[in-house]
């Protein structure tokens, strides 16, 4: 793909290229798969939840216990709702940033098929105990491999439509996506490859990195490029500052990668490394400030915006989140913090609020955003999708600062060895209960979002969305 | 320099490899040349020196028993990991001795890693000869009719399963055997 220079327009020079018909057949069909799976996994993610209150449910079927239903709730909100979703919404803004069409969408509806074929090989899989055995990778060889193809499917069809772009300069967001395309494939193949050939400690050490950066170099980045692309959309504000995304993007780009160990701190893993996964811990805080200030200064004097809008509602809380759990990540990191919070139920909490606090409120936003122009309808309902955010953050909130307490309980016991650890365990009963109806409300969020789009992509117009 | 990614993807895809690969290479690669006790197996004769004892491969039945270890994910709510705070040593201890803090040297035969990252029930890093099997067989087939309060799932069709059953318990009684720190080894068979 050679970089074609001539014929663009460069930045400043005032000139403009002629309005284009975009297709979209691959952003739609990433979407409606996301979203189908977003519902089913919460089904999922309800029945792991419920498990902790009433322990024998479902006890007498094998493919059905917690152990089995675990990594199908982890990959499916991963691997069949937020990154189709993050994929569908890259097939959308790529071609507008580059003001040309995508690249192929004969491709892209192949890799959407081969998507649905790695979901559905998922579901089938884990439930009968294939499970590798390493957190986030735990797919069986021959589901790894399709995700590899399609992964490359797709960086090759956005490649080359970045590389076939009419604007020189390129928008924050291009940058956070091809720095995804390019990560997610190392990242990748070090979780699901390279730790094949290593041992313990070792293999530990491989598997955090890929873990850490599952969400570190692939959700934040795409997540942000999203984030980027639809906070100055949505609210019709151009983004406060391009220097200062650029120094959050390569702040990312050079930090991020060096943390995987500190999910071993006090563990068997050697010490000067839990110091150096430490520090980098610690230098997290300058890329996501940059980006959460850039975010913020962009929505001065236009907050008043977020009454009327749902997906700067998601957008803007969405931020808020990243801004917290990307706080909560470098004090975890640090010993004392380390000693308390660690293997306690405080982690859930964490990692809930940001991939589904954070990354899948921005995914909610743009779909919300982008939904509407790609079939060319009407929202089904703003009321409803006012619902399905409070429902979210109401849920999302309770389910967060529950397990936050509940795990700062927990691990405060836990450093008293006089209480018996099953003391410990029967005091978490009405956090785990609380956690449930939480999860309730969240999957009634999740209903109501389901819901909304596909009345609106089926075309059910009521008059309440013409009035609203 | 970092200026051109702005206009060139091909820069910015350059610049966002080299990065990537710094920090990636030093973190995964490095540590593992630099600490050898990373893939050296356990061993050591002196009691001066802590811990005597020496870590002995898994025998194709403690493997089998690894196996379901792994498919039915025991390792999302058990660690097996004694770190170095004063209360894991004590919880993972016996009789009112501490267990000795877990290292890299006695997971060398581990394939996959089961050290874990969450401690719903207790860790199992020193668990090997507390219990017996008939205690294992009346747990795995419902564990609240040992442990009032627990929230671990029965797994009735392990225990019916006598290969299974046994390959399992045969594993888990390895675990955090390799250093011999109880008073008078008593270890259940």
């Amino acid at each position: 793909m050679p970089e074609q220079t001539s014929g663009r327009v460069a930045l400043g020079a005032g000139g403009t290229v002629p309005a284009i018909e975009h297709c979209d057949t691959t952003a739609k069909w990433f979407m409606i798969s996301s979203v189908s799976y977003f519902f089913i996994v919460g089904i999922i993610a309800l029945t792991i939840a419920a498990k902790f209150c009433w322990p024998s449910l479902l006890g007498s079927v094998q493919y059905l216990t917690y152990g089995r239903l675990r990594p199908l709730h982890v990959n499916g909100m991963l691997f069949g709702w937020l990154l189709p979703a993050d994929m569908a919404l890259t097939f959308f803004i790529v071609p507008r940033l580059c003001a040309v069409k995508l690249y192929s969408e004969k491709l892209g509806v192949a890799t959407a098929v081969l998507w649905n074929i790695i979901v559905l090989g998922a579901v089938v899989t884990l439930p009968l105990g294939m499970n590798q055995g390493l957190e986030y990778a735990e797919l069986p060889m021959g589901l790894d491999i399709l995700v590899v193809i399609a992964w490359l499917m797709f960086s090759y069809n956005i490649f080359a439509t970045i590389f076939a772009r009419k604007y020189e300069a390129m928008y924050v967001s291009l940058w956070y996506i091809m720095g995804t395309l390019v990560w997610t494939a190392f990242v990748y193949l070090t979780g699901n490859f390279a730790v094949l050939f290593a041992t313990g400690t070792n293999q530990a050490n491989l598997n955090w990195m890929y873990v850490h950066n599952a969400v570190g170099l692939i959700f934040t980045p795409v997540g942000l490029a999203i984030a980027y692309y639809y906070i100055p959309k949505s609210s019709n504000t151009p983004i406060y500052s391009h220097r200062l995304s650029m120094i959050g993007f390569w702040a990312l780009a050079f930090v991020y990668v060096w943390t995987g160990a500190h999910h071993m701190i006090h563990g068997p893993i050697s010490q000067w490394l839990q110091t150096i996964s430490i520090a980098f811990s610690v230098m997290l805080l300058i890329p996501v400030w940059a980006a959460v200030y850039n975010f913020f200064a962009t929505m001065k004097g236009q907050w008043h915006q977020l009454r009327e809008s749902v997906p700067l509602k998601f957008l803007m809380s969405g931020v808020v989140f990243y801004l917290l759990t990307c706080f909560q990540g470098p004090m975890h990191s640090l010993r004392s913090v380390n000693a308390i919070v660690s293997k306690t139920d405080w982690i859930p909490g964490h990692a809930h609020m940001a991939l589904l606090g954070a990354f899948s409120f921005f995914a909610i936003a743009g779909i919300y955003f982008t939904l509407p122009r790609l079939f060319q309808r009407k929202l089904f309902s703003e009321v409803l999708a006012n619902w399905s955010y409070w429902f979210l953050m109401i849920g999302g909130l309770g389910f967060f600062v529950t397990l936050w307490l509940g795990g700062f309980w927990q691990g405060w016991q836990w450093n008293n060895p006089a209480i018996p650890f099953i003391d410990t365990v029967k005091a978490l009963q009405p956090i785990w209960l609380v956690r449930f109806f939480s999860g309730v409300l969240m999957f009634a969020g999740i209903v109501s979002f389901v819901y909304n789009v596909m009345a609106t992509i089926l075309g059910q117009a009521r008059d309440e969305a013409q009035t609203v | 320099m970092l200026r051109k990614a702005d206009t060139s993807a091909t820069w910015a895809i350059a610049f966002s490899t080299v990065f990537f690969f710094i920090g990636g290479l030093l973190t995964t690669v490095a540590p593992p040349m630099i600490d050898k006790t990373w893939s050296k197996p356990f061993e050591n004769n002196d009691p001066s020196k802590g811990p005597t004892g020496k870590l002995v491969n898994y025998t194709p039945q403690q493997l089998k028993g690894r196996a379901i270890y792994v498919r039915e994910g025991c390792w999302y709510c058990h660690t097996q990991q004694t770190r170095t705070l004063l209360s894991d040593t004590i919880r993972s201890g016996w009789k009112g001795v501490r267990s000795p803090v877990s290292t890299p040297d006695e997971f060398v035969y581990d394939y996959p890693h089961m050290f874990g990252t969450k401690r719903t029930g207790p860790d199992l890093s020193r668990v090997g000869g507390k219990y017996d099997t008939q205690w294992h067989r009346t747990h795995f087939r419902n564990p609240r009719d040992l442990v009032q309060g627990s929230i671990m799932p029965p797994f009735p069709w392990i225990v019916e399963d006598k290969e299974e059953f046994e390959s399992l318990v045969a594993y888990i009684q390895t675990l955090g055997r390799a250093k011999n720190w109880r008073p008078d080894n008593d270890y259940e068979k």
